[in-house]
Order: C-alpha cells, then sequence, then structure tokens
C-alpha cells in the first residue's frame, strides 16, 4: 500500500511541470479573457451607441446587456479546458509508453519494484484521475474569481444579471459536462470517463504484450468493451427492450462498473505475464 | 541456485530460446556468451519475469514472485532511471522501494566509481551511466545479481574499474550472471561458463576445471565451439 | 601477478605465494591478507582467492586457527621445501628450453655462471 503511494506521488511529480504549466495557463487565458473579451463587449457598446446616438436605456433595450455566459463560450474561456482535456487523453497513452521509449528505460526499474504489477498499472490510474480532479477543482475555485472580476468590470447598466457559479456551469454546455451538478451526472461523467481510461489502459497492455497483433487486439478488446457497456442503449434504440430513464442509467452503472472491473484485471494480467520489456 | 529448465521463446516465427537449461550457484560468477544473437539478454530478462517464456526458472527452489526482487536484481545496460533525476535522486528513488536497500554500500560503491551526487543522469557518460547502473544494483543487499553487456561500448578506464568489481567484495557470496560477447577482460574472474548460439546451450563448464584438467582457456574453447 | 588463461588460477595464487615466502618477503608465521584483500589486490574472484587459501592449507604452507587470520606456517621443513621445489621447477623448466640445442655441460655451465653473476651484478647497481 505505501509502495502504491509514492508511486502515485512519483507518477503525479514526473507529470508536475506540464501539469503546473496546464493550470497556469488556465487561469491567465480565463482571466485574460474575462478582461479582453469584456473591454470589446463595451467598446462595442459604445461605438453602437454613439453611432446610433442611443441612451444606454435605449441601447439595452434594443441589444441587451452582457452577462457571463458572453465570456463562457469564447475560446479564450474554454480553450485550456480544451487544451487540459486533449493533454490528460494524450498522457493517458504517454504515461505508459514514455517508460518504454527514449534513451532512459525507466520501465525496467518500474516492473523490478518490489509491488505488484497491479499496484504499477493501478498507480499510473489513479495519478492520470487525480490529475483530472485537480483541474476540475481548480476550474472550480478560480470561476468565483473570474466571476467577481467580471461583475467589477461591467456598469451596472449593462450588466443584463450577476449570475451565481452555479448558474453559469448550468448554461454553460462544457462546465456542465465537466462539473457534474448531481450525483448521478458525477457517477456517469467520471465512471464513464475511468471506464474509457482502463479500456485504454488494457489495450495499450495488448499492443506492449503483442506488438502489432497487440494493437488488432486492443482494437478488438475496445469494441467488445463499448459493445458491451452499450447493449442497452442499443437495445432501446432498436426497440428490443424498453428501460424507465432510472433503470437504464442503473443498468449503465452496472455495467461500468463490470467493464472497468474486467478491464483493469485484464489489463493487470498483461503486464504481470505478457509484457515484454 | 538459479535454475533454468528448458526454457524457449520465439519473437514472431523466429527462435530466440530453444530449450535452454542451466544452472547458476550462488557465491559463483557465471557468464553468458554468445557471439551472435540476442538470447543471453532474453534469458535474464526472462529470469527477472520482464518477458514471457516457456519452461520454468526457480530461484532457490522458488518460482519469481514480487518480493523476489528484494532477492534478485538486474542491471541491465541501458539508463533505467529517469534522464530528469539527479544521482542523489536517483538512490533516494531506490531506498524508498527497496527495503533491501544498504546506504553504507551505495556510498562505497560512490566512492569507488567516483560518481558525484548531484549530476544529473542525463549528463553521464556511456562508461558513467554503466557505474550508475551497477552502483543501483549492487548497493541492494540481493542474493544474485544479473549484468547485462556490463563492459560493452565503454571506454577502457571504465572496464578496469568494473572489472575490478569482480574481484571485490562487492560481489562476495552473492550469485552473479553476466552476459557479455567477449570475455577478454574478465576471464580470469569468472567460475562458469555457459557458451549459448541460435538458442541453445553449446557447453556449459566450471573455468578452474577446464583449466586444470584440459589446460584450455575460455577463449580456447570458445574457438573450438565456435568455428566448429 | 600476471594470469595465464590456460593454467588453473588458484594454482597460479599458490606458486605466487610460494615465490613471495622463497624471496622472504612471507617469513615463518606472518599473517597473510583475507581472502577479501588478497582478491582485490591480485585481480582475482574472492572464490579462487579462497580455493588458493584452501590448497595452501592442504599443502601445510599457511594455517588457521579459528577466529584468527591465516598465518604462514612456522614449519622450517615445509619452507626449505618450498624454495626446493621453486628452484627444481625453475631449472626444469630451463633444461626443458635449452635440451634441444644440445649444449655440452661445462659449456653450458659456464655460460650460466657468467650470465647469471652479470645480472645479479646489474641488479646490484641499479
Amino acid at each position: 500500500m505505501m509502495r502504491y503511494l509514492k508511486l502515485v506521488n512519483f507518477e503525479i511529480n514526473r507529470f508536475s511541470k506540464i501539469y503546473l504549466s496546464l493550470l497556469l495557463i488556465t487561469l491567465v487565458s480565463q482571466f485574460a479573457g474575462v478582461i479582453i473579451v469584456t473591454n470589446s463587449l463595451l467598446n462595442d457598446a459604445r461605438k453602437i451607441m454613439s453611432e446610433e446616438k442611443l441612451s444606454e436605456a435605449a441601447y439595452i433595450t434594443n441589444y441587451g446587456g452582457i452577462d457571463f455566459t458572453h465570456i463562457a463560450n469564447t475560446l479564450l474561456f474554454q480553450g485550456p479546458i480544451a487544451l487540459s482535456a486533449v493533454a490528460l487523453i494524450f498522457y493517458i497513452f504517454l504515461i505508459w509508453y514514455r517508460d518504454w521509449f527514449g534513451k532512459n528505460t525507466f520501465i525496467y526499474r518500474l516492473l523490478m519494484l518490489p509491488t505488484s504489477r497491479l499496484s504499477i498499472y493501478l498507480s499510473k490510474a489513479t495519478a492520470i484521475f487525480l490529475m483530472v480532479l485537480g483541474l476540475i477543482a481548480w476550474q472550480i475555485i478560480i470561476l468565483p474569481m473570474e466571476n467577481a472580476l467580471f461583475d467589477s468590470r461591467v456598469p451596472e447598466a449593462f450588466l443584463n444579471m450577476e449570475m451565481s457559479s452555479a448558474g453559469i456551469i448550468k448554461f454553460n454546455p462544457v462546465l456542465n459536462l465537466i462539473i457534474p451538478t448531481t450525483f448521478t451526472q458525477f457517477l456517469l461523467s467520471y465512471g464513464i470517463g475511468l471506464m474509457v481510461m482502463a479500456i485504454l489502459f488494457t489495450a495499450i497492455m495488448f499492443e506492449r504484450s503483442f506488438r502489432i497483433k497487440g494493437i488488432i487486439l486492443g482494437l478488438v478488446y475496445c469494441g467488445i468493451a463499448a459493445a458491451l457497456f452499450l447493449t442497452p442503449v442499443f437495445a432501446m434504440a432498436s426497440d428490443v427492450f424498453y428501460f424507465y430513464p432510472g433503470e437504464l442509467v442503473g443498468t449503465l452503472i452496472a455495467l461500468g462498473i463490470i467493464v472497468t472491473g474486467i478491464s483493469i484485471w485484464l489489463g493487470s494480467w498483461l503486464l504481470k505475464n505478457r509484457v515484454t520489456v | 541456485m538459479i535454475e533454468v529448465k528448458k526454457i524457449s521463446k520465439n519473437y514472431g516465427r523466429k527462435k530466440i530460446l530453444d530449450g535452454v537449461s542451466f544452472t547458476a550457484n550462488k557465491g559463483e560468477v557465471t557468464c553468458l556468451i554468445g557471439i551472435n544473437g540476442v538470447g543471453k539478454t532474453t534469458t535474464l530478462k526472462a529470469i527477472m519475469g520482464l518477458t514471457p517464456y516457456k519452461g520454468e526458472i526457480l530461484i532457490d527452489d522458488q518460482k519469481m514472485t514480487k518480493d523476489s526482487y528484494e532477492k534478485i536484481t538486474f542491471i541491465p545496460d541501458a539508463p533505467t532511471m529517469l534522464p530528469q533525476m539527479t544521482v542523489k535522486q536517483a538512490m533516494v528513488f531506490m531506498e524508498d522501494f527497496y527495503t533491501s536497500w544498504n546506504t553504507e554500500r551505495a556510498n562505497q560503491l560512490m566512492g569507488f566509481f567516483k560518481l558525484k551526487e548531484e549530476t544529473p543522469i542525463s549528463e553521464l557518460s556511456k562508461g558513467n551511466t554503466a557505474k550508475l547502473n551497477l552502483m543501483l544494483g549492487l548497493s541492494l543487499d540481493v542474493d544474485y545479481v544479473l549484468m547485462d553487456e556490463p563492459f560493452s561500448g565503454i571506454d577502457m578506464f571504465s572496464r578496469e574499474q568494473i572489472a575490478d568489481v569482480f574481484a571485490s567484495h562487492l560481489i562476495e557470496d552473492r550469485g552473479v550472471i553476466i552476459t557479455t560477447h567477449e570475455i577478454g577482460d574478465i576471464e580470469h574472474l569468472i567460475d562458469k561458463v555457459i557458451l549459448l548460439d541460435n538458442g541453445t546451450v553449446l557447453k556449459e563448464f566450471n573455468t578452474e576445471e577446464m583449466r586444470e584438467e584440459e589446460g584450455k582457456s575460455v577463449v580456447d574453447v570458445m574457438r573450438e565451439v565456435y568455428q566448429s | 601477478m600476471n594470469v595465464n588463461t590456460r593454467e588453473p588460477v588458484y594454482l597460479q595464487v599458490v606458486r605466487h605465494f610460494k615465490e613471495q615466502i622463497a624471496i622472504g618477503k612471507f617469513v615463518a608465521g606472518q599473517e597473510i591478507p583475507s581472502r577479501r584483500e588478497l582478491a582485490a589486490s591480485l585481480n582475482i574472484n574472492p572464490n579462487t582467492a579462497q580455493k588458493a587459501y584452501k590448497e595452501m592449507e592442504e599443502q601445510g604452507l599457511i594455517h588457521t586457527e579459528r577466529n584468527f587470520p591465516s598465518q604462514i606456517t612456522t614449519n622450517e621443513t615445509v619452507l626449505q621445501a618450498v624454495r626446493q621445489e621453486l628452484i627444481l621447477a625453475a631449472v626444469d623448466s630451463f633444461v626443458d628450453a635449452i635440451r634441444p640445442i644440445n649444449v655440452p655441460v661445462d659449456e653450458l655451465l659456464r655460460v650460466v655462471k657468467e650470465k647469471y653473476s652479470e645480472e645479479i651484478r646489474e641488479g646490484e647497481e641499479e
């Protein structure tokens, strides 16, 4: 157990430079977004007011005011979220392949540690999961600050409404996806995330065990896992079977746990018995 | 004792190991020699559980488990620590994960090889990388040490220093298996030789017995075996 | 010690010791290095050092009392025999080398005497 925790710590440290950069990019880009987008919206408004000789009240009646949803839909705000997501998805692969390739073959050291291969497998999965949660937490922390900055920079007359963080999240599809508002949604979003990671890890283990043949096996495994998980959805779509919404979620959660469990078992088994350094 | 019993392995259609059997005793230096082919390294990886194989390998009558890594270690001929680590950080990593890490021996070896703690691993020469690997491996209180080509591609002075390890207490009482394709520097330092070719054992002998009974050096035997 | 790879290394170590005894570098009763020290100083495997000590023990050249370092024997007969053995071995190989040339014994002895005195003189001058 201690070695597992040390490994998690070690894996996080290895990614820490890039990870801290992602946090910083998110912070800078989103705050810059608040300032730049707000200024540009206000400038546009003033320009229109002077061109069309409108009073503030008349402008707002005709064109509407602004609120944080205008910010949250911009590239400066959503770009770093997308960047972080892509970086972590990429890291699901890199966390394994970086140990095999390059001049320093760290995989020798890793697989010769006096700890179970399952610990090694889980430590990498845990590291990525914690880093995802960390990024979300970061967003939850900085969002109210960005919101406050926005409120302070917009003259009251132009402000449609002071939104709460919960409101911002609710009205933005991207934020709504990464920051679940209900427990069921949390289970679905993050459960599916974990499952996908486990399936990808297992596909990587297939490739590391059987090389070119392994790529095919890995893809086949991804297909089977996806098909198994989505069985109830297919069943409903083809009118074979009907689930009540509660039943559907329950079935998906149960299948998700099964698929994740099989993936972890198979992946760590391959790592223990079939992988070649 | 390490017992390798009829192990076989294929890469695709190519047979790398084809029924290889031998034993390596504790307290002895056993040398796996092969002029061509990759069977030597694969054998060491198989012993360490780093590649699947057919057949059986026993270490002191037991199969390899995770706890065996406190008893047996492998020193590959490539860097095994992260390039961004310093020598010191690599030592801390080992100490963190292995209960068999021996700090006193590590410090001795640091002095012996003249390595510096603050050097980043990415800046080590090939010779010093080999020394770092040896330092990390030999600082574990393990019964068996496997070394892959410890002399290949490094300068003469580093080779001499590494050969000195074999004449020192650093390997005393341990079982050592080393692979090499050139025996020159260490021929008088090894106890047992396994000649491999095309994935099979051509000959297995004790060096002192060979000298005593037939008056032949290891190189003489190699010449006979590989040229026939 | 230069190692000959065609002769058992442990026997070469034994001979090395005998030479040291013959020239007086090791004297009766002197403590000898541990097998670890010997291996390091001669650049041989500690097992070989161990085997050499065992052989010397059997030949009565050294003896070990429990928990004490090994010592050169104090048995004068054994020590004299070592000297004799080395002289004989050297003369044997010399005779083997000179035999095919068929030199008359008197001439050979004269040349040996001259050469040998010269060598010793040069050795003293250096």
